[in-house]
């Protein structure tokens, strides 16, 4: 399992470069990633097969924190930081052509 | 470092004759050396840095080998290959030492070290309560102490506190002054500082704690705890995948679970979840210990497989994780653990303390595997650009 090197929070340009140690690398927009937040509150206790999207327009990223060996936490601007971000997780939602292309 | 006194030499009966002959220069028993490969780390040793204080003239050749830990199961072997590699060089006379330098494995990027004198933190698991892993826990901890490591014992099972009862511990722990401030002195049993989450709670009172508390009182035991060097702690996990696993997946470094199952089915559907846990937060399985795996009769002898001796080897071989051992049903470790006195201490030479030595060289060797490949992996860095 692909485990990330880097995390690199462009500001500029409002996304989050994932670098993995298998070599791939992918840009995740901020709204996208906050959209994705894989919380309890964000996704509920069901275990629905569609992932549900949180629509936060305009949020910003305010720090990104490792958790344990897994995954990562984000802390959003608008107050939300309950996310745990797994690395495979982060990797499932990977938005590059490649990933898109292989998993719809 | 520990140094061991496993010295030797070896002369040939035409030493002498040998010696002019010899051929041996320090580049060219490097050389040879590096043909010794470290049956674990699969790497040959001169690579890994275990050669250490070599000294070569006149066909006489003394060296160090510092293993990754005291408690090397391979150390005879690692003996034969280098008396093998040298011999062609016609060295005369080959003094050999072991030494120790036990090696770092912890991992978790998200995590500040609260031990940074703790080189090697095992946590002791089980899917289920009930299969014996205090009992494993204590006397693996006592097994690597005895095996010439420095080890800890700290036990987080909150629900049944019950180290400080198999080790025979009847002090509290002190308060000593560190630095600026105050740490809490572990007792002291069988040469290991153990620690218990059962010194801070009221005789047979309940914990109710909920998952913030858990983790505080946690990251207490450890951090508020003047542990001194250690080169492994074993903690007594809780059974289960509760609130104390969280925590150490989260926030605290470990070096990998230890897998504790008794033989049956039913058990080993529980270790299953145990194991899948592990592998979701990414700790390493270090190794499986098969516990009450039969029971040999007092009065015939006989062997009673009364949990179908063998299940967890199998599963172990399933899950591609490393089979440590098997340890039988025997009265006299609880006798012997009622009385806070571990059956590796009381009973050294019986075929239980046997099998928990054993298991324990081979987590030590397990523990030097984790440890080379925690410093292959790259770190995880967070940058803002």
């Amino acid at each position: 399992m692909a485990v990330p090197v880097e995390i690199n929070h462009v500001k500029a340009r409002g996304v989050v470069r994932i670098t993995w140690d298998d070599g791939h690398a992918g840009e995740y927009a901020r709204e996208y990633l906050r959209g994705y937040c894989p919380c309890a509150l964000c996704q509920g206790h069901g275990a629905a097969a569609e992932k549900r999207f949180v629509e936060a327009p305009g949020v910003e990223l305010d720090a990104i924190e490792p958790v344990g060996n897994y995954a990562v936490g984000f802390r959003w601007s608008d107050g939300h930081a309950t996310g745990i971000y797994t690395f495979d997780y982060l990797r499932s939602l990977c938005p590059c052509s490649e990933c898109e292309k292989a998993n719809p | 470092m520990w140094i061991f006194g496993t010295r030797f030499r070896r002369r040939n009966a035409d030493g002498e004759k040998r010696k002019d002959m010899s051929s041996a220069t320090r580049e060219s028993v490097l050389a040879a050396l590096k043909t010794v490969q470290d049956p674990e780390l699969h790497k040959d040793i001169v690579t890994l840095g275990m050669v250490k204080d070599l000294a070569v003239a006149d066909g006489r050749v003394s060296l160090t080998v510092e293993l990754t830990t005291p408690a090397c199961p391979l150390k005879d072997k690692i003996k034969g290959d280098v008396e093998q590699a040298l011999a062609p060089l016609g060295v005369s006379d080959l003094a050999l030492e072991f030494g120790a330098q036990v090696r770092g494995s912890k991992s978790g990027a998200g995590t500040t070290d609260l031990l940074p004198s703790v080189e090697n933190i095992v946590l002791v698991a089980s899917g289920k309560g009930g299969v014996g892993k205090s009992t494993v826990a204590a006397n693996l901890a006592v097994a690597l102490k005895m095996h010439g490591a420095s080890v800890g014992l700290l036990d987080a099972d909150i629900y049944g506190p019950s180290a400080p009862m198999l080790m025979g511990v009847t002090e509290e722990p002190a308060k000593v002054p560190v630095d600026d401030g105050f740490k809490l002195a572990p007792p002291v049993a069988h040469g290991l500082p153990v620690m218990s989450i059962g010194f801070f709670l009221e005789p047979d009172q309940a914990v109710i704690w909920r998952g913030p508390m858990l983790g505080k009182a946690l990251q207490q035991l450890m951090g508020d705890v003047h542990w001194g060097e250690l080169d492994y702690l074993v903690v007594d996990m809780p059974p289960g995948t509760g609130d104390v696993q969280i925590t150490f997946s989260q926030q605290l470094k470990c070096s990998g679970a230890l897998l504790v199952a008794t033989p049956q089915d039913v058990a080993l559907a529980d270790v299953v979840r145990a194991k899948s846990m592990f592998d979701k937060v990414h700790i390493p399985i270090v190794g499986m210990v098969e516990n009450m795996s039969y029971f040999v009769c007092d009065g015939c002898g006989k062997q009673h497989e009364i949990f179908s001796r063998g299940g967890a080897r199998r599963a172990a071989e399933r899950f591609g994780v490393p089979f440590l051992g098997e340890v039988p049903m025997v009265s006299q470790i609880r006798e012997w653990g009622d009385k806070g006195v571990p059956i590796v201490v009381q009973d050294p030479g019986s075929e239980t303390a046997q099998a928990f030595l054993e298991a324990a060289a081979r987590l030590a060797g397990q523990l030097s595997i984790a440890s080379a490949a925690t410093r292959k992996a790259p770190d995880l860095r967070i940058v803002t650009s």
